[in-house]
């Protein structure tokens, strides 16, 4: 079938992630299934000044192997992690790259995140007013834009067409991905390359964060009854998308379908989320691709571990699905990988295919005792081998924004 | 009422929407109107005002918080730990 009720259908055939708990999709699925965690003591910057020490740093990234063009070396870390995320999207898509001219106004480059090149500012700064330093590096103000990343891949695979940043906080990945599908159902594009990623583990940012008291000093634990706030991590996650027959007439691999997007904002609090918004959204995915709360097998929740998003989240899943929620197999794969802010929704929609894939529910590590009013089953401790035929992501982000992809089935 | 309770009750009125005269050491936050982040805000400006570290947490039901006198009595606590600290 070309097109669903009339519009035209839009499949993943390629996606990459960099992430603290591996630097390509491959290591990072493997990781998650073994419930490996990626959080530890900060290594880039000292702490000694800090209460918060600990966060989900990307460990062995070497720009210089994963990035061949000269362009990324002088890029700021988000761009880099973008440039490599993407890198990976576009390699197992098996598209010919650079775009040829008359495909490249028909692609996009949709590459967010939820801050841009802040470590770029952070030390320019130090440099200026601290180290008294009479210039800042010329590339500064190139490395910071949060557009940066979005035309750094652009310029690398001759994408032509929409190219620019989208920012939503921690939901910016999924509004990236959503955008760039409805692009292509509405027939604006055929392809595009639709993610976020996030650098912004720096000290000024750390403390700016520590003072907003929402940080875990020791874990993030979803869903726990012990949980006590979230932890900081970086990376990026980025996906080839494609319109069903642009696919087919290539040959690609087909990976998953994209088959429905919801997003919200609560319009009410810029901290504290509101059900309405967060079940609206996954309500409005649910409706966009024509499925039941029982046609959910895996929903791969934002679980931050902060103690408002987890009950708020858990009753939102509950209002939606009704009786249905308690046969979902529910994750927070931040227990693993941290929250990477920004990027989040990329790295967890590619944990969320790698699920239907491999018909496999990656746990939520740490989960000894739950929180009574998280009542859900959040595969706990060890992942669950079941069908997995739809599966649900969910971002929520500071200031109530909300977004909810759901991938189904090749359906080729 | 000492300084310290004085200049606290300050920076609670100071991040109240509607600040009321008849804040008490046993009046209780939660009936300050005061939301979370707004805590976070004044915790900041009373560490700011004594010179002092708070370790606050959101994501934590902390007694030292319950009522104005109880986060006298934690600011006076620290005040106290921070001097001996660096004596």
């Amino acid at each position: 079938m070309t097109t669903k009720n009339g519009r035209r259908r839009v499949v993943v055939t390629g996606h990459g992630v960099v992430t603290p708990v591996g630097n390509d999709v491959p290591t990072f699925w493997s990781a998650l299934k073994q419930g490996k965690c990626g959080i530890g003591q900060i290594q880039s910057f000292p702490t000694n000044e800090l209460y918060i020490t600990i966060a989900g740093e990307v460990k062995d990234f070497e720009p210089k192997e994963r990035l061949p063009s000269k362009q990324f070396h002088y890029a700021d870390r988000y761009s880099q992690f973008a440039g490599a995320a993407a890198k990976e999207a576009v390699e197992q898509s098996g598209m010919t790259t650079p775009l040829a001219d008359e495909e490249s106004y028909r692609a996009a480059s949709i590459i967010g995140s939820g801050i841009g090149g802040l470590t770029t500012l952070e030390l320019s700064y130090k440099a200026l007013f601290q180290d008294h330093k009479r210039a800042t590096h010329p590339l500064t103000l190139l490395k910071s834009i949060g557009s940066s990343a979005a035309a750094h891949v652009s310029i690398e695979y001759g994408i032509k067409g929409p190219c620019f940043g989208v920012v939503s906080a921690c939901s910016t990945a999924t509004h990236a991905i959503g955008l760039v599908y409805r692009m292509i159902r509405e027939g604006l594009i055929d392809l595009g390359l639709a993610g976020a990623s996030e650098a912004s583990l720096a000290y000024g940012s750390t403390r700016a964060w520590q003072a907003m008291r929402v940080l875990s000093p020791d874990a993030i634990l979803p869903f726990s009854k012990n949980r006590n706030g979230t932890v900081l991590a970086e990376g990026g996650g980025v996906m080839m998308l494609e319109e069903l027959e642009h696919a087919k007439a290539r040959g690609a691999n087909i990976l998953a379908e994209l088959v429905g997007y919801g997003m919200t904002a609560d319009a009410a609090d810029m901290v504290n989320p509101s059900i309405d918004g967060a079940s609206t959204a996954m309500q409005m995915a649910l409706e966009d691709a024509g499925l039941s709360p029982g046609d959910i097998d895996y929903l791969n929740a934002h679980g931050t571990a902060t103690t408002v998003n987890d009950v708020n989240e858990t009753r939102a899943i509950k209002r939606v699905f009704g009786k249905a929620a308690n046969d979902i197999s529910i994750s927070s794969t931040k227990s693993m990988h941290g929250h990477c802010l920004g990027g989040g929704g990329g790295i967890e929609a590619s944990a969320t295919i790698m699920a239907m894939k491999e018909n496999i529910a990656p746990p939520t590590i740490g989960l000894d005792e739950p929180d009574p009013e998280c009542d859900l089953d959040y595969t706990p401790k060890v992942g669950k081998a079941r069908e997995i035929t739809y599966a649900m992501s969910n971002s929520f982000a500071f200031g109530g924004l909300n977004a909810v992809l759901l991938f189904g089935p090749d359906p080729s | 009422m000492d300084d310290t309770a004085k200049k606290i009750i300050e920076i609670l009125k100071k991040n109240m929407k509607e600040p009321s005269d008849d804040i008490g050491l046993a009046t209780p936050l939660a009936d300050l109107d005061i939301e979370s982040l707004d805590l976070a805000v004044i915790v900041f400006d009373i560490e700011d005002t004594f010179g002092i570290e708070i370790p606050y947490n959101a994501n934590e039901e902390v007694e030292d918080f319950a009522t104005v006198g109880s986060v006298v009595d934690k600011v006076k606590s620290i005040i106290a730990e921070t001097s001996s600290a660096t004596a």
